[in-house]
C-alpha cells in the first residue's frame, strides 16, 4: 500500500496508551459494574453478596425509578425539540448573505461554552420568583407570577429551557455546517420551479440536512440524559418533589448520598442499554459514512 | 580499662533508654472530624479545641471542617472504608442507627470507665436519645429541638397580643388569618426542615413515628406515619396550604428567608437558629413551645442536632483513648457547655452549665435561648419521645420531605401521599435491615 | 375607470426591505442567546438591594468590585480556577496527544491488522458514558489512593474516541503521495508525523482543543464525588457553593462567580471557535 510504513511493533505502541486507559478505565469498570448490579454491597465493609437480579426487580417495580424515568424522558424530548427546531431557525437567518453576518454567528455559537450549572444558575436568575426578568414579563403581560421552587412542572420547565438554550451554540454551528453544503443549484433550482420558499426547505434542504439532524438528535439526547446533571445539582436537586428527578440524578443519588452500590449500579446497566441502543441506531445509520469515507 | 569502658558502655544504654521513649512522645494526637461551619466553625476550632489543647498539653485535638452533615458523614464512611478513619467524628442525628449498625464504632459506654463522666448530669431527653437499650453509644454534642419562631412586630400591626403567640393548631390558624387578613404579612407559618417538623409532631403528642417502639427496642421494620395520626396531620397541613396560611420555604434552612423578609410571620425552625434568626432579623423576634393539636396526647419534641462518635481504627494506641476520654471529659465541664450554647445556640447539655448560665443572668437576657429548653423538660419519656431510630434515615427523610412537597403543591392528596411514602420508607427500612444483618 | 392598484415598490427598496427584516431575526436570535448572559452580567454589578428592586435593572451598576471580591473570597475562586485550567488543559493535551498516536497508527502502518481494534475502541468508548461505569470508576479512585488528587481528575479521561475518528478521518483526506514521498526520503514514522502531518492538522488540533477544554471545564458530576476538600475543587463546584447557601440567595455575588467561572471556555471559544467550524464544515463536505 503507498504510502504506509513497514513498522510492525510501533503502532502498537502508539495505540498502547489509548487501549490502556480505555480498558483500566472504562472496560473494565463497566464490567464491575455489572457485577456489582447484581449483589448488595456493604458500605462500611465494602463485602458483597449476591443478589441476582433482585436489583433490577426492585428498580422496576419501584415508582420512583419508573417516575425518574418518566422525567427524564419528557425532559430530553422538550429539550431536544425546543432546541433543535430553534437552532434551526437561527442557522436558517445565519445562512443568509448578509453584510457582518459573521458577528451573528459568533453571537449564536457563544453558548456552547458555558456549562450547564452556568446556564442553569442565569436561567434560575431569569425566573427568580420575585424579581426576575422572566417573572416580571409574565406578571405584567399574563398576570401570572410563577414560583418555580414550589411548582414541579414550572422547575421542570425552567430547567428544559436552560438546558436547550445551551445546548443551542452546538446546533446552530452544526447546522450552519450542514446548510452551507447544500449545494445551491438545488435550492435555485426548484426555485426557478415556482416552488415558495417554504417548499423549497422542506422538500430540498431538509431532507439533505438530515444526517446532521440525526446526528444532532443522538447527542442532544445524550446530553439531555447525561450531562444535565450540573444544572439540576445547583438548581433543583431533583424537586421540588422529585419533579426534576432524571435518571442520573436519582443515580447520584443512590449510589453517593445512600451509598446504595448495587442498586446505583443496577441503575448504570439500564443507562447502558439505552445508549447502547442510541449508538448502535447512531452508527448503523451514519456509520458506513463515517468509516469507509 | 575494661571497668571504664564498661561504665561508658552502661552510661550510653542508660541514656538511650531514658531519652528513647522520652524523644518518641510528643503530644498524642487526635482528630475530629466535623459539619460546624459558618460561626460555630470559631467556637469549635477556637473555643473548644484550642482551650482543650491548652488544658491538656500532652494531648493535642485537630478539627477538620469536612462539609455538611451529610458529607461528613459519607466522607468517614469512606474512611472507614479505606482503613483510616479520623478518631471522632460528629454525625447527625438520623444517622445514629447507621453508625450503630456500622461496626466501626466504639460506643461512649464502653470508653469510659464508669464515674469518670457524670452522666445524669446530662439533661436527660438529650442522653437519652443517643442510649439504646442501656448503651450510650455516643457523645452529646450539638444537640436542639424545634421551637416556634414569630414575629412581634407584624403580630402587632395585624392587631394582636406579642406576648401572646398561638398554644395549639387552631389558635395558630386563627391567628394566621388575622394576619393575612390585615396584610401584617403574606403567609402565616412556613417549616424549616420539614420533615423533621414532621417527626416533631409525632414525638410532641407522644406518637410512635416507627414499630419497635420507635426503633428502640429493636430495629424498626416499619415506619409508622401512615397510621390516622399521620394522616390527619398531613391533611391539616394540606388545608393551611391551600388556604395560604403555609408557605413551603424549601428545605433545611433555607425558609428562615421567607421569615426573616417578613413574608412569613412564624417559623417553625431548630433552636440552634437563635442567634442568626436573631442578628438577622430586623424586627423583635418571639420564641414559643410549637403549637400542639388539642385532643391528642401530650408528649414532649424530640432532640435533633449531632453527636460526636468514637471510630475504631488499625493501631489505636491506649495513649490515643485515652485523649478522647480526656476531650470528652473537658466537654462535659460546665464552663465548656455553658460557652458552646453561647456561641451557636445549641443545648446547654449538661445541669450545672444550666445553673451556670442562670447564674450569670444569661437566660434573663436572652430569653430566647430558654424556649427551647423548657420546651424539653415537659412531657413523658416514652419511646415516641425518646426519638425514632431508622436505617437509611437519610433516604426517609428525603422521602418523607419529597411527601411534604407533593403534598404542598398539590400534586397528591395527604392520604395518597402519606401512603405512598410509608411503602417507599418500608422498602428502604427492609433493604437497610437486609444490608445489616 | 377601475381603480389601478399600486404596482409593487421598486426591487431595491424591497431588497432593502427584506435587509432589514434579516437584521432584525437576527438581532432578536441574537438577543435571545445573549440577553441572559447580559443580564447576568449586569447582576454581577448590582448592590444586594437592586438586585431585588422591581422591576428588574437592566443597567449595570456599581458594585462590581466588590461582589466580584466577594464571591472570589466566599470559595476560593483563585485556587478553583487554577484547578479548573490545570486540569481542562491536561486534559485537551492528553487527549490529543492520545488520538493522534492512535489514529496515525490505524492510518498509516500497513501491517496493522487493526481494524476490529479501532472499531472497538470507538464504539467502547462511544457506548461507556461516564453515568454507565460511575460507581466502580469511582471505587477503582479509592483503592488508588487517587480520590481528592488532580489524577482522578486528568487520567480517566485521556482516551478520547471523537479525537481518534476525527484525526483518522483528517489523515484519510491526506494523499498518500505525501507519505510514500516522505518514506522515501527516508523520514520515519515518527518524524513524518511531526514535521508533516502536524503543521497540516492545525485546524483540527485546534477544534479537538477547543472542544476538549471546554467539555473538560465544564465537568461537574466526577469532580463532586472524586474531590473532598476545598482546595481540589474545580469552578462549577464553586458554583453550586455560591448557590447553596441558606440564607438569601445573594445573586449579585453568584452572578460575579458566574461571569469568572464562564470566561475562560469562552475565551478559548472565541479564539478557536473558526477552526471548530471549519472543521466541522469540512466534514459536512464528504
Amino acid at each position: 500500500m503507498e504510502g504506509r510504513y513497514p513498522d510492525r511493533v510501533l503502532p502498537y505502541v502508539l495505540v498502547a496508551p489509548s487501549v490502556i486507559i480505555v480498558l483500566l478505565f472504562l472496560l473494565i469498570p463497566s464490567g464491575e459494574a455489572l457485577w456489582q448490579s447484581l449483589s448488595r454491597i456493604n458500605p462500611f465493609s465494602g463485602q458483597a453478596t449476591f443478589l441476582g437480579i433482585r436489583n433490577f426487580v426492585v428498580l422496576l417495580a419501584s415508582e420512583e425509578y419508573r417516575h425518574s424515568a418518566g422525567v427524564s424522558v419528557v425532559f430530553t424530548a422538550a429539550t431536544v425539540v425546543l432546541s433543535l427546531s430553534t437552532a434551526l431557525a437561527m442557522a436558517l437567518l445565519a445562512n443568509q448573505r448578509l453584510h457582518g453576518i459573521g458577528i451573528y454567528r459568533v453571537a449564536l455559537i457563544w453558548p456552547y461554552a458555558l456549562s450547564p450549572a452556568v446556564a442553569g444558575t442565569i436561567w434560575a436568575l431569569l425566573f427568580e420568583p420575585s424579581t426576575g426578568v422572566v417573572t416580571y414579563l409574565l406578571r405584567e403581560t399574563v398576570g401570572v407570577a410563577p414560583n418555580w421552587m414550589m411548582s414541579g412542572r414550572l422547575a421542570l420547565l425552567v430547567v428544559v429551557v436552560a438546558a436547550a438554550w445551551k445546548l443551542l451554540g452546538y446546533n446552530v454551528v452544526f447546522f450552519l455546517a450542514g446548510l452551507q453544503a447544500v449545494p445551491e443549484e438545488l435550492t435555485e433550482a426548484a426555485a426557478v420551479d415556482g416552488a415558495p420558499p417554504w417548499r423549497r426547505f422542506w422538500a430540498v434542504t431538509f431532507p439533505l440536512l438530515s444526517p446532521v439532524t440525526f446526528f444532532l438528535l443522538i447527542t442532544n439526547s445524550l446530553y439531555a440524559f447525561f450531562e444535565v446533571f450540573g444544572l439540576i445539582d445547583v438548581l433543583t436537586q431533583g424537586g421540588p418533589a422529585r419533579a426534576t428527578d432524571v435518571l442520573v440524578y436519582k443515580l447520584y443519588r443512590d449510589g453517593f448520598v445512600s451509598i446504595n452500590w448495587g442498586l446505583a449500579s443496577a441503575q448504570s446497566v439500564l443507562l447502558f442499554v439505552l445508549v447502547a441502543a442510541l449508538t448502535i441506531f447512531q452508527f448503523r445509520y451514519a456509520g458506513r459514512r463515517v468509516f469507509y469515507s | 580499662m575494661r571497668w571504664r569502658c564498661a561504665a561508658v558502655m552502661l552510661v550510653a544504654v542508660l541514656a538511650l533508654a531514658l531519652v528513647g521513649p522520652v524523644r518518641a512522645q510528643g503530644p498524642v494526637k487526635i482528630t475530629l472530624w466535623h459539619a460546624m461551619g459558618g460561626a460555630r466553625y470559631e467556637a469549635i476550632t477556637k473555643g473548644i479545641a484550642e482551650g482543650f489543647n491548652r488544658a491538656y498539653p500532652n494531648y493535642t485535638l485537630e478539627p477538620l471542617f469536612t462539609g455538611s452533615y451529610a458529607e461528613t458523614l459519607t466522607k468517614g464512611i469512606a474512611a472507614i472504608r479505606a482503613g483510616n478513619p479520623p478518631h471522632i467524628v460528629q454525625v447527625y442525628e438520623v444517622g445514629t442507627q447507621t453508625m450503630i449498625d456500622s461496626g466501626a464504632i466504639i460506643p461512649v459506654t464502653d470508653m469510659v470507665k464508669p464515674g469518670e463522666i457524670n452522666f445524669a448530669e446530662y439533661i436527660d431527653p438529650i442522653l437519652k436519645y443517643y442510649t439504646v437499650r442501656g448503651k450510650l453509644y455516643s457523645m452529646p454534642f450539638n444537640s436542639s429541638t424545634a421551637i416556634l419562631y414569630y414575629n412581634k412586630d407584624v403580630f402587632r400591626r395585624a392587631g394582636l397580643d406579642p406576648e401572646r403567640p398561638p398554644q395549639t393548631f387552631d389558635e395558630l390558624e386563627q391567628m394566621g388569618r388575622q394576619i393575612i387578613r390585615s396584610g401584617a404579612a403574606r403567609g402565616a407559618v412556613t417549616f424549616g426542615w420539614p420533615a423533621w417538623i414532621f417527626e416533631q409532631m409525632f414525638a410532641y403528642h407522644n406518637k410512635a413515628y416507627a414499630n419497635n417502639e420507635n426503633g428502640r427496642a429493636g430495629r424498626a421494620t416499619k415506619v409508622l406515619f401512615d397510621q390516622p395520626f399521620g394522616v390527619y396531620l398531613a391533611s391539616r397541613w394540606a388545608a393551611w396550604a391551600k388556604e395560604g396560611l403555609l408557605i413551603y420555604g424549601g428545605r433545611e434552612y433555607a425558609p428562615n428567608r421567607a421569615f426573616l423578609a417578613g413574608e412569613v410571620a412564624m417559623l417553625m425552625q431548630s433552636t440552634s437558629q437563635v442567634s442568626t434568626i436573631q442578628q438577622g432579623a430586623k424586627f423583635a423576634v418571639g420564641t414559643a413551645f410549637l403549637p400542639r393539636i388539642p385532643g391528642q396526647p401530650r408528649g414532649k419534641s424530640v432532640i435533633g442536632g449531632a453527636s460526636l462518635w468514637v471510630l475504631k481504627g488499625r493501631g489505636r494506641s491506649q495513649a490515643e483513648l485515652d485523649a478522647i476520654v480526656a476531650f470528652f471529659k473537658y466537654l462535659n465541664q460546665a464552663a465548656q457547655t455553658a460557652q458552646w450554647h453561647k456561641d451557636t445556640g445549641y443545648f446547654p447539655a449538661t445541669q450545672s452549665a444550666v445553673k451556670l448560665l442562670e447564674a450569670e443572668g444569661w437566660f434573663t437576657k436572652n430569653p430566647n435561648f430558654l424556649t427551647a429548653f423548657r420546651q424539653i423538660q415537659v412531657g413523658p419519656d416514652t419511646g415516641a419521645t425518646r426519638g425514632v431510630l431508622l436505617g437509611n434515615f437519610v433516604q426517609i427523610r428525603d422521602i418523607t420531605d419529597t411527601m411534604l412537597e407533593r403534598i404542598f403543591s398539590g400534586r397528591m392528596t395527604p392520604a395518597e401521599a402519606v401512603r405512598v411514602s410509608a411503602e417507599e420508607a418500608n422498602k428502604v427500612l427492609e433493604e437497610y435491615n437486609q444490608t445489616y444483618k | 375607470m377601475p381603480l389601478r392598484r399600486a404596482a409593487l415598490p421598486a426591487v431595491p427598496v424591497r431588497r432593502a426591505l427584506g435587509v432589514v427584516l434579516l437584521h432584525l431575526a437576527l438581532i432578536a436570535a441574537a438577543l435571545v442567546v445573549v440577553f441572559p448572559v447580559y443580564y447576568a452580567a449586569t447582576v454581577s454589578t448590582h448592590t444586594f438591594q437592586e438586585v431585588f428592586s422591581y422591576p428588574p435593572r437592566l443597567a449595570p451598576g456599581d458594585a462590581l468590585w466588590a461582589n466580584y471580591v466577594a464571591a472570589w473570597r466566599k470559595v476560593g475562586m483563585g485556587r478553583l480556577l487554577l484547578n479548573s485550567t490545570g486540569i481542562s488543559l491536561a486534559v485537551s493535551l492528553g487527549k490529543i496527544v492520545l488520538s493522534v498516536l492512535a489514529a496515525f497508527a490505524f492510518t498509516y502502518f500497513r501491517d496493522f491488522r487493526a481494524k476490529g481494534l479501532f472499531f472497538m475502541l470507538i464504539l467502547i468508548t462511544h457506548m461507556l458514558p461516564l453515568p454507565v461505569r460511575i460507581v466502580p470508576t469511582y471505587q477503582l479512585m479509592e483503592r488508588l489512593g487517587w480520590i481528592n488528587t488532580y489524577a482522578a481528575l486528568t487520567v480517566p479521561f485521556f482516551a478520547s474516541a471523537t479525537g481518534t475518528l476525527l484525526f483518522r478521518q483528517f489523515f484519510l483526506t491526506i494523499p498518500p503521495s505525501l507519505s510514500e514521498a516522505a518514506r522515501i526520503d527516508g523520514a520515519g514514522p515518527l518524524r513524518f508525523l511531526g514535521q508533516i502531518l502536524l503543521p497540516l492538522s492545525w485546524n483540527n488540533l485546534a477544534a479537538l482543543f477547543m472542544v476538549e477544554f471546554v467539555y473538560m471545564w465544564n465537568q461537574y458530576l466526577w469532580p463532586l464525588i472524586v474531590t473532598t476538600s476545598n482546595d481540589m475543587r474545580v469552578v462549577q463546584i464553586g458554583i453550586k457553593m455560591l448557590v447553596a447557601t441558606d440564607a438569601q440567595a445573594e445573586w449579585n455575588v453568584i452572578m460575579a462567580g458566574v461571569m469568572m467561572a464562564m470566561l475562560p471556555p469562552l475565551v478559548v471559544l472565541l479564539i478557536l471557535q473558526r477552526s471548530f467550524v471549519r472543521s466541522i464544515s469540512l466534514g459536512q463536505e464528504k
